[in-house]
């Protein structure tokens, strides 16, 4: 019989302390709380944000953020301390903080600049002060916020599937770490993330000296970094610098690495301040329909695969004295439909910018296309110019991941380390990754989440909780290689690990936190001089000035060359060998995202679908195979099969389907996707994906199911029906009638519209008095005759409030969308609402396709022009909502702005119905405080009928009416995430755009503590008082300004003088106070497809109907009056 | 002398038979009869298809308020309504219901302002129906918007922060002119009962209904003073429910007309919707007289001539209706307005089969609601032209169905067309209502046909003593005046 032997003795007083976890863990009680399989206090173990927890934390933090603007970097050994007894210096509650770090990427980071409320994170902005930055971010980083207070994100240390406590983990951790020491790697592998940072390559050389036998692994399901692997630097292309830009494939304004500052470049080459200005050009050469596609002058359409011929053939132009691409061009013939002369045009274009042009290649092309686009840049002499290569110091790696999984499948491998990413979803098919991970006999997995690669191998997994950018520290490069820091913003939530603090503990390395190794990097960059100030001003302006290493050419070695351009496989897609392009999806990215409600609900940038994926097939392709929007289809490629919903997509290359990743997800007991991302889209594209075809591969055959599939989409209609709202033209027109965006517009003359009497030189009419004198009107007279009394009761002379859009900048990447959700505590609806039209985007970004009108419905055009505009509420001077509200929610304020007052509003939506613009959102449930759960028709939940915990829901609203029927942590940790400067809108409420309307009454506090006695309450652009508004801070393009107007220096006010601003439906005479400046597209008159586009399409569409803008014509000439453009100018002047 | 001077009387023709005017009750009843084939209704035993049609009425009437309650507490969201189209079902259900609400007031304001004694048979019941379709209707504004629990802002209450409604708002108007017509209209109802309720109370055998109907008829004794009153006092509410009729059904045209929406602002709404909402009344009038005056042995009073008369009514409303439908493509055309003329185009005339084609665009989305509301309303109504359609009880009840229909599908059609798809075609979007939109609906019918069954059960559906009024018989010199006939 075994003896249980007898307890420790304890000490009969004083403190209890274990010996080691272990005797803790051998309590009876501990063990049969652990053996319960879902324990009723499982919330004991997940559920770290109580309010005594966030205390907790939030304290920590405190100590950690508060020791002012320049220490921040300076962290105290870690102590947990209740609320302060002593204000930290500096820190004034209520106001934010702003902190510099930045978001890591694949190979690269965002300088990023975080404010901070009450230390705890709440909105990403761009770090304007770096050099490479103009504050502005992409749409994932916008959306990165929300991946910090995700309630699914992994919260707990396990091993073998059992909960342990960080203590335990890191004493596993470091055994593990001796027995690869002692066996000097062998036998282990480690998959690793593409990063930037030089903290980490300094631990993987130090790991990989120690450890010589390991293998070492870098693997990224969406590779951007391709070129640098091939020839090994990385171009890094001044957009900004380039007249003629050819892209091929290359989506530098959509899915390819740092789009935020490859879209600014691009747009400021497109800005025009006159007719006159110069404009730069892009050709693009895709299958997809991308926004770079959206925005080139040209755009020729051939498959993905195809790409390389064309590329090969405007090669073969370019450098007709290089025998390889000539050869190479000789053997690929030019994909069907594809004109001679559009290449030979193209050619000569940019032989003619030799210096300034620049050929792109995307992501998604093999090596033969990169080693093109490097060879003609160098070719035309671009290097240098437009093109810039860096010598970034590269962790180099000594295998792969098909071959670790090999290893692991015949059982090579007994230690497997995966430090982030997700390689059981993203791995590729053929691999088998999941049985592969299963065989290994220890994992470590650092993640963020419990997900696939979690549940692949639970009982051998050590997993430990990865920290978000936000709560850790480290640093990065910038693509051009500037060290920047990543700071953190608050201590774990969930006391995670970086991935530093995991190699440093496998290495057994001296120095194991990583804000220690950081700094130790950090001081072979700080180079001579006092170290620790440079460490200071390092974190507080957030990069490194001068760290960048210096330049070079592309190494291209022939070797290159012929290995690349061998390997091109000529194979053409036919309508039964389908191409299928696995692309990186522009909202959950390569699935990273997909637990993100924000990036799920935000509507694609092109197909407008959100809360799905979709199977891209051009018009004619889909007529082919007689398969129409929503058709289920099954898709076989290679023995592998998919099932997902067709979708047509104007633009897109026959024969050829787009798969986004990073969808099909599920959620098991296990682990997996997270609540969000479960069962979001129907196909996993990964499951069709090989290592031979990572980015496309040829002979995918389709077959129809006869099921359908509802995909929700924001925009039903893809027609602009001729109406003038985006107004385009071409650069030659623009010169030849530089106001013609004012001669747009048609039936109500006395308004806007048409050219306006004063600029052919007649006198000005006035407009019609009105019935009702609007306060406004006042402040009109003002401007247009002198000595008239106004009532100024309601006119601010300091500040009226305007934005402007350049609709020629805009590439509607949607970064603008996504910071604005941030900004201004937007909640998500899920798919069954997006369905029902009420999604909630205060700013959308509307897609218009040139083509037939009414007809586009059902006969999308193949080779479409398509435009963007972002819309907004435009804050109408004579705003029809104001006049319709029963009860006065909606009224305007002095300074120009329509504001709602929340409190107000009883929800009778006639506002909505009046508004021209549609931009009013209305809260149709109680959207911040159901969860997605709860937001599917037909039936939703009652509190009447429903119950959480056990608890009725009356019930419980009546105790505590604040808290929703939302999961408690769910409820918990998003409710850190909310803005305190903005209202969190309850249902039954309309809401709409208000300008940051918090960023101007902050921005206004500020200026009259500053002004004191002297009364100088004025906000002055050039005094950089004037605050930013989120979307106009995000936006890379710098498309939308927002300023005062009363200043006539402001950008906003020069704006509206500039020939190209127009009001959108001026005619209603709303007046709206945000207005656009038309697009100007830049074709060149030389190329074959210029007949068709000679004018813009949509413009075409417009003059069928409307006559020709670029001529006075009809009433217009004799009637009209009050241009916007006078309009504004006498804004702009009072 | 006696027989020079009879022969200097002048010999006054006797009419000719076919343009004799068939008398409003038929048959030489005599009064005493009225009283009890009126009265009759009320005092007797519950009939079978009382019970029948009120057991399921009131079950309706559940619905009704269970889908109140579940949209208060749950959210606006549990309707079909979106962005753009933020009023569908609900403000298509109250326009509906308070054009039906019209056709009381005229009956018993204009009518008799007009002497048009034949409104005397069928003015109490449309009164009531009035009545009903108001409260039926008043529901819609109160439960549409998003904080029902707040729709008392809409009134102008004086509060410590001087906020006051919105008075440039037409949905402000709304709840002043609702208000009024229902307060008028009950006013104009109860006055018209006095002399009814005193004529159950004398005959009434329980003392609960004498007690009852005592308290009701405020002590009406039938004296020359009373009546005198009491004429005086009806024809000067008829004088102010008069403006009503037409006022009402302006203002709630105001709430399109004042938008800047295409296919709302039109400035025939108001005329327009005043037509629509008589033709509309009418059509109820006759959906439900129809069976009434035959479960309650009433066609002698109710008699096919009402019925007639009635339909001459929806024929000319329903022309005056056809003719702004007509109208309002010429304005949208002749006006060059393109968004205007999309609205009334492609939103709703462009059917699949021949307009669309012809003009060579899409077919509407809506366009079966467009041609259901032509085809009930302005053609339908057409076959009243024909004697023998207008006096076959069976068609006429089939079309006042139709008109019923139609008169709900133009609601629908102004309100959801126009905003599905206006300005900007990025926010296009198809709407379809949702279970709770339909039985919300079906529940006002509940509503509805519950609070007519209790009338018809307990008061007396015509007014007894103006139908007695309009018959030779109240001539006490006839034959049969006076109270020769019997008792009253």
């Amino acid at each position: 019989m075994k003896t249980i032997p007898p307890p420790c003795p304890e000490p009969e007083s004083g403190q209890k302390y274990w010996r080691s976890m272990d005797q803790l863990a051998d309590t009876p009680e501990f063990r049969q709380w652990l053996e319960r399989e879902f324990p009723a206090g499982a919330s004991e173990f997940t559920d770290p944000v109580s309010r005594r927890h966030f205390v907790k934390i939030m304290s920590a933090s405190f100590l950690l953020g508060g020791l002012g603007t320049l220490g921040t970097g300076c962290r105290r050994p870690e102590e947990k301390i209740l609320p302060f007894g002593k204000a930290p210096e500096g820190y004034i509650h209520g106001v934010p903080q702003f902190f510099a770090t930045a978001m890591p990427t694949r190979g690269g980071a965002v300088p990023l600049l975080v404010k901070s409320h009450e230390n705890r994170p709440t909105k990403i902005e761009g770090n304007p002060e770096h050099p490479d930055s103009n504050g502005s971010t992409d749409a994932f980083t916008q959306a990165s916020i929300l991946g910090l207070y995700d309630p699914d994100r992994a919260q707990r240390y396990t091993q073998a599937g059992h909960t342990i406590s960080k203590e335990k983990a890191l004493d596993a951790l470091t055994a593990i770490g001796s027995s690869i020491n002692a066996a000097k790697g062998a036998r282990t592998a480690f998959v690793l993330e593409e990063s930037s940072s030089p903290s980490r390559h300094r631990l993987l050389t130090a790991l990989q000296f120690k450890f010589p036998q390991a293998k070492w692994a870098v693997y990224e399901p969406v590779d951007l970094n391709v070129n640098r692997r091939i020839t090994g630097g990385a171009p890094y292309i001044k957009l900004d610098q380039a007249s003629v830009i050819l892209s091929l494939d290359c989506d530098f304004a959509g899915s390819e690495a740092d789009t935020y500052r490859l879209i600014r470049g691009y747009a400021k080459g497109r800005k025009t301040e006159k007719a006159t200005d110069k404009m730069n050009r892009l050709y693009s050469v895709e299958g997809l329909f991308t926004l770079t596609g959206i925005s080139a002058d040209h755009r020729l359409r051939v498959p993905t695969s195809q790409v390389v011929a064309v590329a090969a053939a405007i090669a073969a132009k370019l450098a007709p004295q290089n025998m390889q691409i000539t050869s190479l061009a000789a053997r690929l013939p030019l994909p069907a439909g594809v004109d001679a002369k559009w290449i030979e045009e193209c050619a000569n274009d940019l032989k003619a910018n030799a210096g300034a042009s620049v050929i792109m290649a995307g992501h998604r092309q093999p090596a033969a296309v990169h080693v093109i686009a490097n060879l003609l840049n160098a070719a035309l002499g671009n290097n240098g110019k437009t093109v810039f290569f860096s010598e970034i110091p590269q962790t180099t790696v000594n295998s792969d991941l098909p071959s670790i999984a090999r290893d692991l499948a015949s059982g090579l491998i007994d230690t497997l380390v995966i430090l982030g990413g997700n390689p059981a979803l993203t791995a590729p098919a053929d691999l088998k990754w999941a049985d592969a991970q299963a065989k290994a006999k220890t994992v470590i997995r650092v993640g963020q989440y419990e997900d696939e690669t979690f549940a692949a191998s639970p009982a051998t997994t050590l997993s430990v909780p990865q920290n978000h950018y936000l709560e850790s520290w480290g640093d990065a490069r910038t693509s051009d290689g500037t060290l920047v820091p990543v700071q953190p913003l608050l201590a774990p939530l969930f006391d995670g690990l970086t991935e530093l603090d995991v190699l440093a503990v496998l290495g057994e390395l001296e120095v194991k936190k990583s804000y220690d190794i950081v700094r130790e990097t950090f001081r072979a960059f700080a180079g001579a001089g006092n170290v620790e100030e440079t460490w200071k001003t390092f974190l507080h302006d957030g990069f490194l000035a001068g760290s960048a290493p210096k330049g070079n050419d592309a190494p291209l070695g022939g070797d290159v060359v012929v290995k690349a351009f061998s390997t091109i496989n000529p194979a053409v897609p036919t309508k039964d060998s389908l191409e299928v392009v696995f692309h990186r999806d522009l909202k959950v990215d390569d699935g990273r995202g997909s637990n993100n409600g924000w990036l799920q609900e935000f509507p694609d940038p092109i197909t407008k679908v959100v809360w799905d994926n979709v199977v891209l097939i051009s018009r004619k392709t889909s007529e082919e195979l007689v398969v129409k929007n929503g058709d289920v289809v099954e898709i076989e490629l290679g023995g592998n099969k998919i099932r997902g919903p067709i979708w047509v997509q104007p633009g897109f290359a026959d024969n050829s389907l787009g798969l986004a990743l990073g969808y099909g997800r599920q959620t098991t007991k296990a682990g997996g996707a997270g609540r969000i991302a479960h069962n979001v889209g129907l196909y996993n594209a990964y499951a069709l994906r090989t290592s031979t075809g990572l980015n496309f591969a040829v002979g995918a055959k389709l077959t129809k199911t006869g099921e359908t599939h509802v995909v929700a989409c924001t925009q039903e209609h893809g027609s602009m029906e001729g109406r003038p709202i985006v107004r385009e033209a071409n650069k030659d027109q623009y010169e030849k009638a530089p106001t013609f965006a004012k001669n747009f517009d048609l039936e109500s003359p006395n308004h806007t519209g048409h050219i306006a009497k004063e600029m052919v030189g007649l006198p000005p009419v006035e407009r019609p008095a009105g019935i009702y004198e609007h306060p406004y009107t006042g402040y009109e007279k003002r401007g247009g005759q002198a000595g008239v009394t106004v009532k100024t009761i309601l006119v601010s002379q300091q500040h009226q409030w305007g934005m402007s859009i350049d609709l020629s900048s805009c590439v509607g990447c949607g970064s603008c969308v996504l910071a604005c959700q941030s900004e201004n505590n937007v909640p998500i609806v899920g798919k069954d609402q997006v369905i029902r039209n009420r999604e909630m985007h205060w700013l959308r970004i509307d897609r218009y396709y040139s083509g037939a009108a009414m007809k586009m419905a059902s006969h999308l055009i193949d080779d479409p022009q398509a435009i963007f505009q972002p819309m907004l509420c435009q804050h109408c001077e004579n705003a029809p909502c104001e006049s319709v509200c029963p009860v006065n929610a909606t009224v305007h304020d002095e300074e120009g702005l329509n504001v709602m007052a929340y409190n107000r509003c009883v929800g009778t939506r006639y506002c909505s119905n009046n508004c021209p613009y549609k931009v009013r959102r209305f809260n149709f449930f109680d959207y911040n405080k159901r969860s997605l759960d709860q937001l599917k028709g037909p039936y939703y939940g009652s509190p009447l009928t429903t119950s959480k915990d056990g608890e009725w829901n009356l019930l419980r609203w009546w105790k505590n009416p604040d808290a929703g029927t939302r999961p408690d942590d769910e409820w918990d940790l998003l409710k850190l995430l909310k803005n305190p400067d903005v209202s969190v809108r309850m249902r039954g409420v309309m809401e709409k755009c208000t300008f940051c309307v918090q960023r101007i009454e902050q921005a206004k506090i500020g200026q009259k503590v500053k002004a004191g006695m002297s009364g100088d309450v004025q906000l002055k652009e050039k005094d950089g008082t004037v605050p930013k508004v989120a979307c106009q801070q995000a936006c890379p393009a710098e498309a939308i300004v927002f300023g005062n107007l009363l200043d006539p220096n402001s950008r906003v006010s020069q704006l509206k003088k500039n020939d190209r601003d127009y009001d959108v439906l001026g005619f209603l005479d709303t007046r709206p106070r945000l207005t656009y400046l038309a697009r100007i597209r830049n074709p060149n008159p030389k190329m074959p497809d210029y007949a068709s586009i000679e004018t813009p399409k949509t413009l075409q569409e417009y003059m069928k109907t409307q006559g020709s803008p670029f001529e006075t014509h009809g009433h217009a000439g004799n009637e009209s009056h009050g241009a916007p453009a006078a309009h504004a100018e006498k804004k702009g002047a009072h | 002398m006696a027989d020079s001077f009879s022969k200097e009387l002048p010999v006054i023709p006797s009419v000719p038979k076919e343009l004799e005017r068939e008398p409003l009750v038929l048959n030489k009843r005599p009064i005493g009869w009225i009283s009890d084939q009126i009265s009759g209704v009320a005092e007797g035993k519950t009939p079978k298809w009382w019970w029948a049609l009120f057991i399921p009425s009131v079950a309706i009437t559940g619905v009704c308020f269970a889908m109140i309650v579940y949209l208060m507490s749950t959210g606006v969201g549990v309707w079909g309504l979106q962005i753009p189209v933020a009023w569908a079902w609900d403000i298509t259900n109250f326009v509906f219901w308070i054009g039906i609400g019209h056709a009381g007031t005229l009956i018993s304001a204009i009518l008799f302002l007009l002497r048009q004694k034949w409104r005397t048979s069928i003015n109490r019941a449309a009164e009531a129906m009035t009545i009903f379709a108001v409260m039926c209707a008043g529901i819609f504004p109160l439960i549409h918007i998003g904080r029902i629990w707040l729709g008392w802002w809409l009134l102008p209450l004086p509060n410590s922060n001087s906020i006051w409604p919105q008075f440039r708002s037409p949905l402000l108007w709304d709840v002043f002119a609702v208000s009024t017509y229902f307060t008028v209209s009950l006013l104009f109802w109860y006055m018209g009962l006095i002399p009814d309720l005193a004529v159950m109370r004398d005959r009434a055998k329980s003392k609960i209904r004498q007690i009852a109907y005592g308290i009701f008829s405020l002590g009406w004794t039938g004296s020359n003073r009373h009546w005198s009153n009491y004429e005086k006092a009806y024809l000067l509410l008829a004088g102010l429910s008069t403006p009503l009729v037409l006022s009402v059904h302006s203002i709630v045209s105001f709430d399109f007309a004042v938008s800047q929406l295409p296919g709302w602002h039109t400035t025939i709404f108001p005329p327009y919707f005043v037509a629509g909402a008589v033709f509309s009344g009418f059509g109820m009038v006759l959906t439900l007289m129809l069976p009434m005056r035959k479960v309650c042995h009433l066609e002698e009073i109710i008699t096919v001539r009402h019925i007639e008369l009635m339909g001459k009514v929806i024929l000319a409303t329903g022309s005056i209706v056809g003719y702004a439908y007509g109208m309002e493509f010429f304005i949208a055309w002749y006006s060059g307005n393109p968004y205007e003329k999309f609205v009334f185009m492609q939103n709703r005339a462009a059917d699949p089969f021949i307009l669309g084609p012809l003009w060579g665009v899409e077919p509407a989305p809506y366009w079966w609601a467009y041609w259901t509301m032509v085809s009930c309303n302005v053609i339908c109504p057409q076959l009243f032209w024909f004697k023998k359609v207008r006096t076959n009880m069976w068609i006429v009840f089939v079309i006042s169905i139709f008109v019923n229909i139609g008169m709900w599908f133009e609601r629908f059609v102004i309100i959801v067309t126009s905003l599905h798809r206006d300005y900007m075609p990025s926010n296009w979007a198809y709407y379809s209502p949702t279970w709770v939109d339909i039985w919300q609906f079906v529940g006002t019918f509940g509503l509805f046909m519950t609070l007519f069954l209790l009338f018809m059960r307990f008061l007396p559906t015509i007014a007894i003593g103006e139908v007695k009024g309009v018959t030779p018989q109240a001539d006490p010199h006839h034959p049969m005046g006076g109270a020769k006939g019997g008792h009253h």
